[in-house]
């Protein structure tokens, strides 16, 4: 069996290649992953440091340290056509698309969902908001696109997700999916020749409002992602958990890796606290996707002491003292700290196990924009690679081959 | 160039400055408050928060001690409001020396401060995380005092006796006609447009700036010492009393319980130049390691953020010594420096030393030695009169915010979850403080001072700001760059545990999501 720890964008593509290759795949997690926090566009590579235009071509320039220079060219390649087409985004690595973000910057990426291609482009923008909704600020992000030179309004709405002055993303989300608040917020609105309508990234839990309203406006509508919670990192996360199902991978939540029993180089099980025990997984291979130090996979103590938490691999790149420096937008001195592996994404000693996504050392993820990017590739090449070693290896004699099973 | 005219000039709006002019406003004069940035931005707004008993000092300097005991009290009285009666503690810890605990004693009852010894079982009944290795404690009457709440009720207090609040207006020349001075050039610091004030009179009351300022007129040499000392805040009320080792004063030996979060401090440390104070690594260290002495485990608890304030501490040249010394031995107590007499310059008087328990008495202090030398003595009316917001006499106590938001929890949005800012009050604090600057927002609301540190409320206070009559898109992208800047600059000398991976958080929601360098 296969146990990938962490059940951010990493994790969950790594589990659902495995699955669908035939793997059987258990996902520990200790809870839901950052899926629920981020907007969940493929942001490949957005600067490096300027903005780059052609991602995958500004990948070769990379440090030979960054994961990307790590996977390789054509894993991304790989990884990025299986996301496109299983998961119907949208664009391409061979040129960035420009999307506004809710404060009306313009952002680079690589792979966006269907409601939000049409963010992309010159043509005016009318954008809507409302005000009960304190998480998007429709004239700021118009004002501020007025300013980049595209031809931006805003219209801000007082419909209330069930009367509430104080509703979030999803509770929007679940607005948009009652008819009676898409009409009354299509009513609302008339939408100029030749404009465009942004919204935020609320247009239904699952997005199928979103076809509904833009047939209805009769203009390109898209979707511009908001504070947390993310409504689209919700429907990637649910679309993938959802594949692992179907192709028979579980995941388990509350279950807190917190170390392995080895024989040599090899994990032979996880263990594992579940509330106020512990347990034990055996593993034929472990693919740890606990993110970085946003996700808890990776910790600093008040020593300076930094900590991969799960099985206490080394982390690199922590100056003993200038960790950071005084000004915010600069490069930080630990900004790429993390696990660094070889080619094969394995830490040094360790012969089963493969890291992927934010734990990775090397990369400024939010700095470059590149963290989806990254999980996406790291944790679609360890899948490639364990599926490549399981097919020409035999089975070992002895293997745990049930169901991961409870051994103390 | 546009002038104005006033009996009295304020220089420094501070704790001291507020007082002066609050004070001064009272007796009747005419008065003009000036500060190079917000009101108690500089050394008041950098300070743990204690309000105190006096227990402090009563060993070794009882004259700064009898000034608190007394002015504790007034202030509990004029501006309860703003002050938290928490109570303190004097703790022996097992690093001190329990006879000390006879000396402390000695010197409370020498400064009529009333502290009485309680068991340990007691005291660890009090504040049960408290170092169970004390070997004795002692009770006194310490408080928490909101400073930004009390300077902004006492600068009101003045504007309603008249007095005008120019903030963001730096003095950048001294008038000196003969023999006095006669006012200031200022430059406003948000239009670069400069103008003059003749004033009556100049008080100086810019603390550990006091020597730049009197330089402006000619007057070299007045020494004040800025005493550099780093504080840092937790995340919880680690203790709800203040706690004190009951010792010669040391570095990290109080902590402060203040609204959500308690702070450490402090050191003391001589800095070359005020504005040049960056907390180090190993003061950030050693303050942890103090804080572990006092509160085991604090070093697992959750930092916020460190700040480093600059205390005026004054050695007069004059008076002689001017060679390096350690500034913890210099007086805690203040003095006015007599122009006149020291530098045969009138209409100018400076106040140096003190700190923020004795300010309305350092403030009458300094307005009676005015009125002296303007021959026109009018009496004192500070230690009687309630300057506006504390009519009522009640002290804050933590959890009234939560409980006047729960009246409005369904008709009004919530902008800032951690420090409980209502939409409403944001806009109107934005209106009435005419301001596009955040910070200043910060410091009359606590905005971005919770455990986020503004990763979730800085974005919607930016949209908000620019739905405000006249905001452009440029301005309001502005203060939120500035204010991203401004929580970073306290958060990142201190990154680790959960505050680490909150930073990364914000990271991800200002450039992962938002991305705010790039904006035009």
């Amino acid at each position: 069996v296969i146990v990938v720890v962490g059940t951010g964008l990493a994790g969950l593509v790594a589990a659902v290649k495995l699955a669908e290759g035939g793997e059987r795949v258990v996902v520990l997690a200790k809870g839901v992953g950052a899926t629920h926090l981020s907007p969940c566009t493929i942001d490949v590579l957005g600067y490096a440091p300027d903005r780059v235009a052609r991602p995958l071509d500004a990948v070769a320039d990379l440090a030979d340290d960054h994961p990307y220079a790590i996977v390789g060219r054509d894993a991304i390649v790989s990884a990025a056509a299986w996301w496109r087409d299983s998961m119907g985004f949208a664009g391409s690595l061979d040129e960035n698309l420009l999307l506004p973000t809710a404060v009306g910057a313009l952002k680079p990426s690589a792979l966006v969902p269907g409601t939000m291609a049409a963010g992309a482009g010159p043509d005016p923008v009318c954008v809507v908001g409302f005000r009960a909704l304190k998480d998007f600020h429709a004239a700021l992000l118009a004002d501020n696109l007025g300013r980049a030179g595209i031809d931006a309004r805003s219209v801000e709405l007082d419909l209330r997700p069930e009367g509430r002055v104080d509703a979030n993303s999803l509770a929007f989300a679940r607005a948009f999916d009652d008819r009676v608040f898409r009409d009354a917020v299509v009513r609302a609105l008339s939408p100029r020749d030749g404009e465009r309508v942004a919204f935020p990234a609320v247009l239904g839990v699952d997005g199928s409002a979103w076809a509904d309203v833009q047939e209805r406006l009769g203009r390109p509508v898209f979707e511009v992602p908001t504070l947390p919670p993310s409504v689209p990192g919700m429907r990637v996360a649910k679309a993938l958990r959802e594949r692992l199902r179907r192709a028979g991978g579980r995941v388990l939540l509350n279950n807190v890796v917190v170390g392995a029993e080895r024989a040599g180089e090899r994990v032979s099980a996880l263990r594992v606290r579940v509330g106020l025990r512990e347990v034990a997984y055996a593993a034929d291979w472990v693919v740890l996707a606990t993110g970085g130090f946003a996700s808890g996979g990776l910790e600093l103590d008040s020593r300076w002491q930094p900590r991969e938490v799960a099985l206490g691999l080394p982390v690199s790149g922590v100056p003993a003292d200038q960790r950071f420096v005084s000004e915010y937008f600069a490069e930080h001195p630990m900004g790429r700290a993390g696990v660094t592996v070889g080619p094969d994404l394995r830490p040094e000693g360790h012969e089963n196990v493969l890291v992927a996504g934010a734990t990775l050392a090397g990369a400024q993820p939010w700095k470059e924009k590149s963290g989806d990017g990254i999980s996406l590739a790291t944790g679609h090449r360890a899948a490639e690679l364990i599926l490549e070693a399981r097919g020409t290896a035999a089975p070992s004699p002895g293997a745990p081959t049930t169901s991961p099973a409870e051994t103390r | 160039m546009a002038s104005l005219e006033t009996d009295v000039l304020v220089i420094g709006g501070g704790a001291t400055g507020a007082g002066v002019a609050w004070d001064a406003a009272l007796r009747g004069f005419d008065v003009i408050l000036v500060d190079r940035a917000d009101l108690a931005e500089g050394t008041s707004g950098r300070f743990h928060g204690l309000l105190h008993s006096g227990g402090r000092y009563v060993v070794k300097d009882p004259v700064a001690a009898e000034e608190c005991v007394a002015e504790n009290a007034v202030l509990r009285r004029i501006v309860a409001d703003c002050i938290e009666d928490t109570g303190g503690l004097f703790v022996v810890t097992p690093d001190d020396d329990p006879a000390y605990g006879d000396d402390f004693m000695e010197g409370c009852r020498k400064t009529a401060l009333p502290a009485e010894e309680i068991g340990v079982d007691a005291a660890l009944r009090m504040e049960p995380r408290l170092n169970p290795g004390i070997t004795r404690a002692f009770t006194v009457p310490d408080a928490s005092i909101d400073v930004w709440k009390t300077v902004w009720s006492l600068a009101r207090g003045a504007q309603q006796h008249g007095a005008r609040i120019l903030t963001y207006h730096r003095v950048i020349d001294l008038h000196v006609e003969g023999d006095a001075v006669t006012g200031a050039r200022l430059r406003n610091e948000r239009t670069g447009e400069e103008l003059d004030v003749a004033a009556g009179f100049t008080l100086n009351a810019s603390g550990a700036w006091a020597a730049q300022i009197v330089r402006m007129a000619g007057i070299e040499g007045v020494g004040v010492i800025p005493g550099k000392g780093i504080m840092i805040a937790m995340n919880h009320r680690l203790v709800n009393t203040v706690i004190n080792r009951c010792t010669l004063p040391a570095d990290g030996d109080i902590l402060v319980p203040i609204r959500t979060v308690s702070v450490i401090g402090t050191t003391d440390h001589q800095a070359a130049d005020p504005d040049d104070i960056p907390p180090t690594q190993v003061e950030v260290d050693a303050m942890l390691d103090d804080g572990e002495r006092l509160v085991p485990g604090f070093r697992e608890a959750r930092a916020l953020r460190v700040w480093a304030g600059v205390r005026p501490l004054f050695q007069d040249e004059k008076a002689g010594g001017s060679e390096a010394i350690d500034t913890r031995d210099v007086s805690r107590t203040h003095a006015v420096v007599d122009h006149v007499a020291r530098d045969g310059i009138g209409r100018l008087l400076t106040m140096s030393g003190g700190k923020l328990t004795t300010l309305r008495l350092m403030a009458q202090d300094l307005v009676d030695a005015m009125c002296r030398q303007l021959g026109d003595e009018r009496p004192c009316m500070t230690e009687t009169e309630i300057p506006p917001g504390n009519e009522d006499g009640e002290h804050y106590a933590i959890g009234s915010r939560l409980r006047a938001r729960e009246k409005t929890m369904q008709d009004e949005q919530l902008i800032c979850e951690c420090e409980l800012i209502g939409r409403s009050k944001l806009e109107e604090t934005m209106r009435r403080r005419e301001t596009t600057i955040l910070d200043d927002i910060r410091r009359s609301l606590r905005l971005g001072m919770g455990p986020c540190q503004g990763g979730f409320c800085i974005y919607r206070a930016t949209g908000i700001e620019h739905g405000l009559d006249g905001i452009d898109a440029a301005t309001a992208s502005e203060s939120l760059r500035d204010f991203l800047q401004e929580r970073w600059k306290g958060m990142w000398p201190i990154l680790y545990g959960d505050q680490l991976r909150q930073a990364r958080l914000d990271d991800w929601i200002f450039q992962g999501l938002l991305d705010v360098e790039h904006l035009p």
